[in-house]
């Protein structure tokens, strides 16, 4: 073996960025043991008070409601998401496959505020959509969109619709064209040549795509925060709430670690998931 | 083209044509890969499609397939219309290169496939498919997944798949080029063995000519999206129509020559400072002028070089090959500078030597020059 010697050079702002995260992740455990002084900014002693605390039913709630948020928007992004991969993959005319590219990735390049501000301005009771609707005679009350679930979960199907195409389209991608043909040559018409090929050997990014669009939502801040308005109260806006309303570091601290453990938890459960339906995938 | 008028020779029209292709042709963005086809399959023929990389192969094959759609003409399965038929119900078999086969399914599910799409009853399904694992020797392998068998097990598996709905017509798309040398000779006897079993109609695309003159009826050659000579592999072999056919199919000496006089039966040419009478098997020769003369290396012998007729040699390069010797010769007449011989080994030479070429009286072809471009 011969020696490489950019390798340190090129591994060494990984070791910086490590660091960086270790020490912060520390600072987090440390402060999430150390008991809360009202009023003042520097906390006091160890104590497991925190943990203990976050067994109220607010905060039990804020979980309920985050999971729910996660799950709806991915169910959604998914819906939407899989129909766009798709024709992007499988569109002939290279125009249309760079058209639907560009539109799935605009969410990407809005930014956090301004996108979400655009869905305030169209999710408003006289917003775009309800005034629309209205005009149109479908509704003759505008529906309550702002600072609930149903307007969070829009924004964040938009804010989670880029990654989802991309990793679908990527899984998509490769599943060989000759598998449809060979379907198609053995007498399977375009619904059952999806069904019985595309679709089952398009799981295992489906689960994937899933399961990173859920860690993606679960660590969603601005569009949970001024769309549900203080309503829609997730994992993330609580910390903020209570780490920046409240000053309460510690209790913030513990939150953000339970809330770690929590994800870490959901996408192992998604990953022996994935392993289940491959089995079966190879059954 | 003249030369696709053999195509459609009237001695077909008394048998009973399988496929009918008509004037098919398809261009991709502008460029094109196929110049309008005329093309008939007899019933269970197995004819080839040779030709070199790119040459249009595979995109006639997705035509009759129905996954690519004409631009213009027409094709006929079994004396139907299918131009407009999408390809679920065209009822042909294909195996691609790549087998594709479902890897989500067992083998037993990947051939039976094909019949539940028909919605063949239980039974029965389960009857043809042991049938078809039995005929290409896989009824052990039936529970297995496609990653759990070898290439040649998996070519196997696609074979069956393709046969198990009786299929109208087989298409084969360079099969078995993924495979060794000793487990693809066996693959191709398997092939033709269980083609000529079931009389079916194949259509086998392949760029190796040894592979196309030992496995066909007939042989089409193509070359930049043409069909340019079809025939029998000896008609292919010995009475290439054209200047590509004799180089692309077989080995070929070719010499630049001068065409001086032609007659119904012999042409009189000039090879270099030679002058010869030839009698040619083409029905048509090119017009007198700059000419090329092409003759297989087992037509031609060596002699003395000042004898009559003789053309001038040197041996360049003696390659032992076993049972015989090739003599790679060098001359100032031949197209690219060198002849190709096959000696005895034991009238191997030393490279150095003079000789001369003996050219036969019958046989070799005249083409034009020009023609060397295709
Ligand atoms: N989908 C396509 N889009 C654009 N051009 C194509 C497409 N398919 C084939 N072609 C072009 O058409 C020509 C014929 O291609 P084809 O695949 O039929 O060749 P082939 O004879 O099968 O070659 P090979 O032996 O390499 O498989 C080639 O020049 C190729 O570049
Ligand atoms: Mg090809």
């Amino acid at each position: 073996m011969s020696k490489r010697p950019f390798l340190g050079w090129f591994a060494s702002p990984s070791i910086l960025i490590a660091f960086g995260i270790a020490a912060s992740f520390l600072a987090i455990v440390q402060f999430s043991l150390r008991a809360h002084i009202p009023g003042a900014l520097d906390p006091g002693g160890f104590t497991l008070d925190n943990f203990t605390t976050l067994w109220k039913t607010v905060y039990g709630k804020a979980f309920v409601t985050t999971v729910l948020l996660c799950w709806w928007t991915a169910l959604f992004t998914l819906l939407i998401g899989y129909p766009l991969a798709y024709a992007m993959v499988r569109a002939k005319s290279a125009r249309l496959r760079s058209a639907i590219l560009l539109i799935s990735l605009t969410p990407l390049f809005l930014g956090e505020i301004v996108r979400t501000y655009s869905w305030m301005i169209v999710l408003g009771n006289r917003g775009f959509l309800n005034a629309t609707l209205m005009q149109l005679g479908v509704i003759d009350r505008p529906l309550d969109l702002m600072f609930t679930m149903t307007g969070v979960v829009i924004a964040l199907v938009h804010f989670t619709l880029p990654i989802v195409v991309v990793m679908l389209a990527a899984a998509l991608s490769h599943i060989d064209r000759n598998l449809e043909r060979a379907a198609t040559s053995l007498g399977a018409g375009r619904i059952r040549c999806f069904l019985t090929v595309t679709l089952p050997l398009s799981i295992p990014g489906i689960v994937t795509a899933t399961s990173t669009a859920f860690a993606w939502t679960f660590s969603a801040f601005a569009t949970p925060q001024m769309i549900g308005g203080g309503k829609v109260q997730t994992i993330s806006t609580l910390v903020y709430q209570v780490g920046f309303a409240s000053f309460n570091f510690p209790l913030a601290a513990s939150l953000s670690l339970v809330g770690l453990l929590f994800t870490i938890a959901v996408l192992a459960l998604f990953n022996t998931g994935i392993h289940r339906l491959e089995r079966i995938g190879a059954h | 083209m003249l030369t696709e008028i053999s195509a459609i020779a009237p001695q077909d029209t008394g048998e009973d044509t399988a496929v009918q292709i008509d004037g098919v042709s398809k261009s991709f963005s502008g460029t094109v890969a196929l110049e309008p086809i005329r093309l008939k399959v007899r019933r269970g023929e197995f004819l080839t499609l040779l030709g070199p990389s790119g040459c249009g192969k595979t995109t006639l094959l997705n035509l009759i397939a129905g996954f690519l759609e004409a631009d213009e003409g027409e094709l006929f399965i079994d004396h139907d219309l299918v131009t407009q038929v999408p390809p679920h119900q065209r009822k042909i078999g294909i195996v691609f290169q790549n087998y594709a086969l479902f890897p989500h399914m067992s083998v037993a599910q990947n051939v039976a496939y094909g019949l539940r799409t028909r919605r063949v009853p239980k039974a029965e399904t389960a009857e043809r498919v042991r049938e078809a694992l039995a005929l290409v020797k896989l009824e052990d392998f039936a529970d297995r997944r496609p990653r759990q068998l070898s290439g040649g097990q998996q070519q196997r598996v696609a074979l069956a798949r393709a046969l198990v709905i009786r299929p109208r017509v087989l298409l084969l798309d360079e099969p078995f080029s993924a495979l060794d040398r000793n487990l693809r000779s066996a693959m191709q006897v398997e092939l033709r063995e269980i083609q000529s079993r079931l009389g079916l109609t194949t259509v086998f695309v392949t760029h190796d000519q040894s592979e196309a003159l030992s496995m066909s009826d007939r042989i089409a050659v193509m070359s930049r999206g043409r069909i340019r000579q079809i025939g029998t592999p000896s008609q292919i072999y010995d009475r290439p129509e054209n200047h590509f056919v004799s180089t692309f199919v077989g080995d070929a000496n070719l010499f630049a020559a001068t065409l001086l006089e032609k007659t119904d039966a012999t042409a009189s040419l000039d090879i270099g400072t030679t002058r010869l009478s030839l009698a040619t098997f083409q029905e048509e020769l090119p017009e007198p002028g700059p000419v090329t003369l092409f003759v297989r290396p087992e037509q031609c012998s060596l002699t003395d070089p000042d004898q009559p007729g003789a053309i001038a040699a040197t041996v360049a390069l003696s390659v032992y090959q076993g049972s015989y010797a090739e003599l790679h010769l060098d001359c100032s007449v031949a197209e690219n500078g060198r002849v190709m011989l096959r000696v005895p080994a034991s009238e191997a030479m030393e490279p150095g030597t003079d000789v001369g070429i003996a050219l036969p009286e019958r046989g070799p072809a005249i083409y034009t020059t020009t023609e060397r471009e295709t």
